[in-house]
């Protein structure tokens, strides 16, 4: 007999088959069973890039008598045994006429997925309950072919939102661009900005600035250094020392370059020192005590925490108040806001983070798509009052009203 | 200075030593302060107790020493919870300072229920990159880890053979003293459709509210308070329950030093309202 | 071609991994791993930078006499120790694994439980009844403090049939007020977030290089 391998199915029925066939009556009369068999249907998989089929089958019968269930299945069309008999003779018969034992299943499972499958080809499946010394296969499936999609389906609503902000982001950007006149409001902390460093200069100390805990990829860490450059570009025309510890290497290799540019932009190259834009530590807990040793040794008269924070935020900025320092955070992270808040002189709350560069650089780029954040967040707006008017007005909340009122 | 104005500028270091004591004093001489299960821990616990013999979880240690105090008793819990149903875990952790404590904690957990390493549960280590260790789970867990903590290649660590994405996990617990458990069920949660449920520091828990009410971590531990509901419906007391007595005095006395500054500030107020009429 | 190299690079892989998202092409994400591992190799050698960064900062430190220079022996020492210790007798067991537990550890702790006495002391400072919306910060402040506690659940009582306690106030708090505020910064930090994902792609955001200006 000719072995079957999961992936060795034939596509051509052998002679045997019509011995078989013949012996399958006989077998079939000799274990007369009156078990169910399966109802299988196989679809193409949505979402992939067309290698596999989904396997869904139903059994009326009482699912305790069930070992197992086995998947087989066959290139394009062929002959099965149709009706229960003894599992020998019943695998014989699909070995035979070349359908090749996929995988089984266990009884309470309805569905089987079955990938690495040939694009161009059409399956057919057969789904078998085992039942002991018997086995009751189902009528083998239409046969079905994998089909290829080029989008997940489940992303169609982001691809959407990011087409529809792309497009706002362009098009403000390039009215910004062409000189369009875009409104900022007053940001208060940032309007603080020169007056923290000319005081740190008047008082002859360091402006010290911490650009949060997070690496690159964080966007408020983007931001911060954005506010880095600007800070570093006023402390270079003030001539003031400016001081930079950092967490994250690769944040620290990008700020240093940004300072050496803001001192260089300002006609001061020569202030510019390596040593102070300087890596401390990954641990989170070990940098919050050499900022806070830092502030407590050297006494900076302004202290800039800005960026991404966590529980940390509290040690530093404490600290900070401790010695006096004039302290301007900011941050995208709730909950360290209300210790930045009752500990510095000022914050910036969320996207005023984002803004902040924007806001100090007037920048028309960044302005344009700072702009396209507005307009967008007022399309989610708008869509999140359609979503509660439907909601309200949809009859299952007037019967909750209903039964709320009773 | 006047009497109100003392109320409103005392000291730091009063405060301070004021501190020390409501916190030291409690643990010395405990009062056994009742402990009521909130409904976020209820649900971390059913997660848990609704796994069956054999599942497999993925244990992410997302903190180090600083916050141990906190988060130990929770990963500690969470282990003999997991260990009494004979559930395997795959641990593995974000911070570099977490490998030894994660490493001390299974060992001792392991060994309270006679778990054996490689079987019944793996510790994979520290990787550098945590968002691309996310992300690259989510693809395969032996390409992300070739090795595990202690340099045995994954592919020959029997439980590893039944581990290939987040599809053979049934739940992922989180226990973090940062944004982690945010990143787990954005990231495993969001995209691969793992369940994700954490553990967090009390400041960090205010920020899985969103994620709870959406549904995207279904149970959480808050804090040190989370711990001792947990460790009350797991029936083994340990370090949450014996800390919950520290915290309810430090929270009484912030709260006494808030009414005594507010008080200060309006006999001062009356003051000068008074100065002024006159 | 020193900046617009970088700028096409960052918009070519940024376009790669924004298609990878939508698409089920295993080309992608065959990419998308690639990239993943890259990711881990490259920030595994970012270390090496940041110490080679201390260890220059300390050293520059010594040799110029400069303010409580001695402090950056302590450092040096520390960090020499740690590698030295684990190289010599490895992570486990030993000297490393002693000095992790018994000075990295408390040392970690100490400075976390700072925060108690911080919180404590900033508490104090800011929760005062000035001004309406302060008074209200108070008093919600306060009720999250007791109901975060068991002392909150003793304090209420019943009020028209349901169980009304400090410990039910807080959750509310933090679930409904606390979470409305919430889910709108939230918002604005996505939106921020692929505008400045947007913003790299397109080139017009090139912090990363090193230029805010």
């Amino acid at each position: 007999m000719k072995a079957v391998t999961p992936r060795g199915e034939s596509r051509s029925p052998s002679l045997a088959a019509l011995v078989v066939a013949l012996l399958f009556s006989v077998v079939l009369s000799a274990h007369p069973s009156g078990a169910a068999a399966p109802e299988g249907r196989v679809a193409d998989t949505p979402d992939d890039w067309g290698t596999s089929l989904t396997l869904t089958w139903t059994y009326a019968g009482p699912p305790e008598e069930i070992e197992a269930f086995e998947i087989r299945r066959h290139a394009g069309q062929a002959q099965a045994p149709a009706a229960p008999a003894a599992a020998d003779s019943i695998d014989m018969s699909f070995d035979t006429w070349g359908w090749a034992l996929v995988d089984s299943a266990a009884p309470g499972d309805t569905v089987f997925v079955d990938s690495d499958l040939d694009g161009g080809t059409a399956y057919s499946y057969a789904v078998v309950a085992c039942l002991g010394a018997v086995k009751s296969p189902s009528v083998p499936t239409p046969p079905a072919r994998p089909e290829r999609q080029y989008l997940r389906s489940a992303t169609v609503n982001v691809l959407v939102a990011v087409g529809v902000f792309m497009a706002l982001v362009l098009v403000l950007v390039e009215r910004a661009r062409r000189g369009a006149d875009l409104f900022i409001r007053r940001i208060a902390g940032l309007e603080a900005v020169e007056e923290a460093v000319g005081r740190a200069t008047e008082m002859g100390r360091p402006i010290l600035y911490v650009p949060g805990l997070d690496p690159m990829d964080e966007v408020a860490t983007v931001a911060a250094i954005d506010i880095l450059g600007q800070v570093a570009k006023k402390a270079g025309e003030y001539e003031t020392k400016l001081v930079c510890p950092n967490r994250d290497p690769i944040v620290m290799a990008v700020a240093q370059q940004v300072v050496r540019e803001a001192y260089a932009s300002v006609g001061k190259p020569h202030l510019y020192q390596d040593e102070n834009v300087y890596y401390v530590t990954f641990s989170q807990f070990g940098y919050a005590a050499a900022v806070a040793g830092y502030m407590v040794r050297e006494r900076p008269a302004t202290n800039f925490f800005i960026g991404k924070f966590y529980a940390e935020s509290l040690v530093l900025a404490e600290t900070g108040n401790a010695t006096g320092a004039i302290q301007i955070a900011g941050t995208d992270s709730d909950a360290q806001l209300p210790f930045f808040i009752s500990a510095c002189d000022y914050t910036l709350i969320g996207e005023e983070l984002y803004a902040g560069a924007v806001y100090l650089s007037r920048r028309p780029l960044l302005l344009g798509a700072l702009k396209a954040q507005d307009y967008a967040k007022i399309l989610i707006l708008a869509a999140m009052v359609v979503g509660i008017a439907l909601a309200v007005a949809s009859p299952g909340t007037f019967e909750a009203y209903r039964k709320l009122l009773q | 200075m006047a009497f109100y104005d003392r109320m409103m500028k005392i000291d730091r270091r009063i405060i301070y030593l004021c501190m020390t004591l409501a916190v030291a004093l409690p643990l010395i001489a405990p009062i056994g302060m009742p402990v009521q299960v909130s409904d976020e821990t209820r649900g971390f616990y059913d997660h848990i107790e609704d796994l069956e013999a054999g599942d497999i979880v993925l244990f992410s240690f997302d903190y180090e020493g600083d916050v141990m105090a906190e988060l130990n008793p929770m990963s500690i819990a969470a282990l003999r919870h997991l260990f009494r149903q004979d559930v395997r875990v795959v641990a593995l952790t974000t911070y570099a300072g977490g490998t030894g404590i994660a490493q001390g904690i299974l060992e001792r957990v392991a060994a309270e229920y006679d778990k054996h390493y490689g079987t019944d549960y793996v510790f994979l280590g520290y990787n550098p990159d945590w968002s691309g260790t996310i992300l690259r789970l989510g693809e395969s867990f032996k390409a992300t880890y070739p090795a595990d903590q202690f340099g045995k290649s994954t592919r020959e660590i029997p439980l590893m053979q039944e581990v290939e994405t987040y599809d053979d996990i049934a739940l992922l617990i989180s226990i973090a003293g940062s944004a982690l458990s945010e990143y787990w069920a954005i990231w495993a949660g969001g995209r691969y459709g793992v369940t994700v449920v954490s553990g967090n520091t009390a400041i960090q828990a205010i920020l899985i509210y969103p994620y709870y009410n959406a549904g995207q971590i279904p149970g959480f531990l808050g804090g040190l308070k989370g711990a001792a509901e947990y460790e009350k419906m797991v029936g083994k007391p340990g370090l949450g329950i014996k800390g919950m007595d520290a915290q309810s005095v430090a929270h009484l006395l912030m709260l006494s030093f808030i009414v005594v500054g507010n008080i200060g500030y309006f006999l001062s107020r009356r003051h000068e309202a008074r100065l002024k009429r006159e | 071609m020193k900046r617009q190299g970088p700028v096409l690079l960052a918009f070519i892989i940024g376009m790669l991994m924004l298609i990878q998202f939508f698409t089920p092409n295993p080309l992608f994400l065959r990419i998308y791993n690639l990239f993943l591992d890259w990711k881990q190799v490259v920030l595994g050698c970012t270390l090496i930078l940041g110490t080679w960064s201390l260890i220059r900062h300390h050293t520059r430190k010594i040799e110029r006499k400069q303010e409580n220079w001695q402090y950056s022996y302590v450092t040096l020492i520390g960090l020499a120790a740690m590698v030295l210790a684990a190289l010599i007798w490895k992570t486990e067991g030993g000297p490393y694994t002693w000095m992790f537990q018994n000075m990295q550890v408390p040392m970690q702790s100490t400075m976390f439980s700072l925060l108690a006495f911080f919180v404590a002391s900033a508490s104090y400072r800011a929760f005062r009844a000035r001004t309406f919306a302060a008074t209200l910060l108070l008093i919600a402040g306060a009720v999250v403090m007791l109901g975060r506690v068991p002392v909150g659940a003793l304090i209420g009582g019943s009020i028209g049939g349901h169980e009304v306690t400090v410990s039910t106030v807080a959750d509310w708090i933090l679930n409904v007020p606390n979470l409305a505020a919430k889910r709108g910064i939230m918002m604005g930090v996505g939106l921020g977030m692929t505008a400045t994902a947007i913003k790299i792609i397109l080139g017009i955001e090139t912090t990363y290089l090193g230029k805010s200006d």
